[in-house]
């Protein structure tokens, strides 16, 4: 597909431990396209952070091909070019921790445009950069520590802007924060997509959140993507039987959110430990529908409605046309 | 009969830049095998209404006016040998990390064994404190309780250690049971179980709880009255089901419609600023910073609580003339 920015191709990232190898993310593909703001939703655990850290270039895949705009990412940030970096952007979840506390907001947003902004007037670029978020321009003067915790998430937003990117990994960029601000983020970061056309590769535990802000999702457990589809279609159609165990947790306030979850899915079991993945299907000892099969073979990823994909036995049988992998 | 009945509660901590002026006159009651909830941002006192009430407080913390009165008896005066007798039999608090309530260098044996036998007073012989031990740890839907009594925190999974953590309350909570955001540090499917479970369990041994959430969905599945907190004020009472149905104050409307639904509305508006400093707070009503809402009256003295409708109280101004 021509119309993918960014294009995951059977991506493994393995983790060695004294006790064993960590499968943290297992044989995952998937594109995001042009202005799309795909949602990666995951328990802790799920491989969805490692995900964004590998595409950042933080630390190489085990193996698997990242393509950028049709070109294949080099394997760590270090190789990649000036320009590539320049594209791609992070947002992380925890905004203190993402600031040094002894530069000032100013300090902060001038580094990217020092490094990668040709004849910028610096000064004005900053003030700008505060202006798209939302924030008065005397925050500049200011340190970390006398932001609130929405303000600081919304100049680590602007320091990511610096550099004009077209693509960026949010990894949980509102869960430490409070409901009342979450909104205000999410405002800023979807008129932001709108503004200059990006698209967000955005990770998340709050199904609820995802629901409102993204236009495909990627369900991942242990490391693998269960199910992928449409959020629209997503939430008509769940299909997983993990999904649906995950759907009927959410605590919800409204009737209408109540009718909308699936029914007699109930929550057992724990997630399994990532030294020791259960054979076949990962998620067959915690599956209320669990067959021989799925204890034996680890299920495929395939279409089984247009655009929805899952990887549960339960849907093979009566799948639609042709199997197709994810981007192929 | 009132179980726990916190009258006109002030708090305040002491810090390098002067005092925190945190509680306001908190208001609050709990019947006997009745469960409420207290809701609100972060840092709106939540936890400090509690650890107040209990005693349990930090040591730069002061209680500057007002009553806890538990069972009769006053807490905030009561002497300490009392004090520790109460929380050996009476009550308990679940905390928001269960990894941290746990001691890393003991066995879950030798955590629970100690609670046993002071709840007990020491009358019971190893083997009926082990009897007990499995029997709470079965209560609390662990499966092979002796496996788990002979492990250390480590070596059990984040769910398993808020479950532990239930079955240890269980062994002091006769009357009441404090759960400080239980299920938050964990993934949604486990906080799931966990609330299903101790929902079970203190409705069987009618235990009353306090609950304290920001997760307004967790609450509202829990509990039967809920009490919405801002920045050291209690702005609305009511029973669950009014409250979130038809919220009166508008920090709890404000509140409640933040937060995004699974239907799909799109993104809420959410409430522009943040809470106030405690070092200066509003001398009104302490939500004017950030109340769209907001009359000249409100600048002048926090504003009393308005009963709604029965049993549903807010405190806002804006319900004066409709009294």
């Amino acid at each position: 597909m021509s119309d993918a920015i960014l294009s995951v191709e059977n991506l493994r990232r393995y983790f060695t431990s004294p006790e064993g190898v960590i499968k943290a993310v297992d044989d995952v593909s998937f594109q995001v396209k042009k202005g799309e703001v795909l949602g990666l939703v995951g328990e802790s655990g799920s491989g969805k952070t490692t995900i964004g850290n590998v595409i950042m270039g933080i630390y190489p895949p085990t193996d698997g091909t990242i393509t950028f705009n049709g070109e294949v990412l080099r394997e760590t940030s270090k190789k990649r070019s000036k320009e590539t970096i320049r594209q791609i952007q992070m947002v992380f979840q925890n905004p203190a921790s993402s600031l040094n506390p002894k530069r000032t907001v100013r300090q902060a947003l001038e580094t990217p445009l020092k490094v990668h902004a040709k004849d910028v007037d610096v000064g004005k670029r900053v003030d700008e950069l505060l202006e798209m978020v939302d924030l008065p321009s005397e925050f500049s003067e200011r340190y970390p520590d006398e932001l609130g915790g929405g303000e600081t998430q919304l100049v680590v937003i602007a320091r990511a802007l610096a550099t004009n990117p077209s693509f960026m990994v949010l990894d949980e960029p509102t869960s430490a924060l409070d409901v009342s601000i979450q909104a205000k983020i999410i405002n800023v970061l979807m008129r932001l997509r709108t503004k200059f056309g990006l698209s967000y590769l955005f990770i998340t535990h709050n199904l609820s959140l995802m629901r409102n802000v993204s236009d495909r999702v990627i369900i991942m457990y242990l490391g693998k993507a269960r199910e992928v589809a449409p959020t629209v279609e997503f939430f008509r159609n769940p299909m997983h039987p993990y999904t649906k165990m995950l759907l009927s947790s959410i605590p919800v306030i409204t009737e209408a959110e109540e009718k909308l979850k699936p029914e007699k899915v109930s929550s057992t079991g724990e997630i399994a430990g990532a030294l020791n993945l259960p054979a076949g299907c990962s998620f067959h000892p915690r599956c209320p529908f669990v067959m021989d099969i799925c204890k034996k073979e680890v299920p495929p990823l395939l279409e089984v409605a247009p655009e929805h994909l899952c990887d549960c036995y339960l849907y093979l049988e009566n799948r639609f046309g042709q199997s197709a992998r994810i981007g192929s | 009969m009132k179980l726990l009945e916190i009258e006109d509660l002030k708090l305040e901590y002491k810090v390098y830049e002067g005092q925190l002026k945190v509680l306001q006159g908190i208001n609050l009651a709990l019947e006997k095998g009745e469960k409420i909830g207290i809701v609100g941002e972060s840092a709106c006192g939540k936890t400090s209404t509690v650890k107040a009430a209990l005693r349990l407080l930090a040591s730069n913390a002061t209680v500057t006016g007002g009553r806890v009165t538990y069972q009769g008896n006053d807490m905030l005066s009561m002497p300490h040998d009392k004090l520790v007798k109460l929380r050996r039999t009476s009550m308990a608090m679940i905390f928001q990390d269960p990894s941290a309530a746990l001691n890393p260098v003991f066995t879950i044996r030798q955590q629970m064994f100690d609670m046993i036998k002071y709840s007990t007073e020491g009358n019971l012989s190893t083997k009926e404190i082990e009897a007990k031990a499995t029997g709470y740890l079965l209560e609390a839907a662990l499966p092979e309780p002796q496996r788990i009594l002979g492990s250390y925190p480590f070596q059990l999974s984040g769910g398993m250690k808020q479950r532990v953590n239930i079955a240890m309350a269980l062994i002091s909570s006769n009357d009441l049971l404090v759960a400080d955001e239980p299920g938050t540090s964990l993934d949604v499917t486990i906080e799931d179980q966990i609330m299903k479970t101790l929902k079970r369990i203190v409705d069987e041994k009618g235990i009353s709880v306090i609950l304290i959430s920001h997760a307004l969905g967790t609450v509202k599945n829990f509990v039967d009255r809920v009490y919405v907190m801002y920045a050291g004020t209690i702005v609305e009472e009511g029973p669950t089901s009014r409250v979130f149905a038809s919220p009166k104050h508008p920090y709890t409307k404000m509140l409640i419609d933040s937060v995004p639904k699974l239907t799909g509305e799109g993104i809420p508006e959410g409430i522009l600023g943040q809470v106030p400093s405690y070092l200066n707070p509003p001398i009104g009503c302490r939500f004017i910073t950030r109340c769209p809402f907001k009359i000249k009256v409100c600048e002048g003295d926090m504003p009393p609580l308005y009963t709604v409708e029965e049993g549903h109280s807010s405190a806002c101004y804006l319900h004066e003339d409709k009294q």
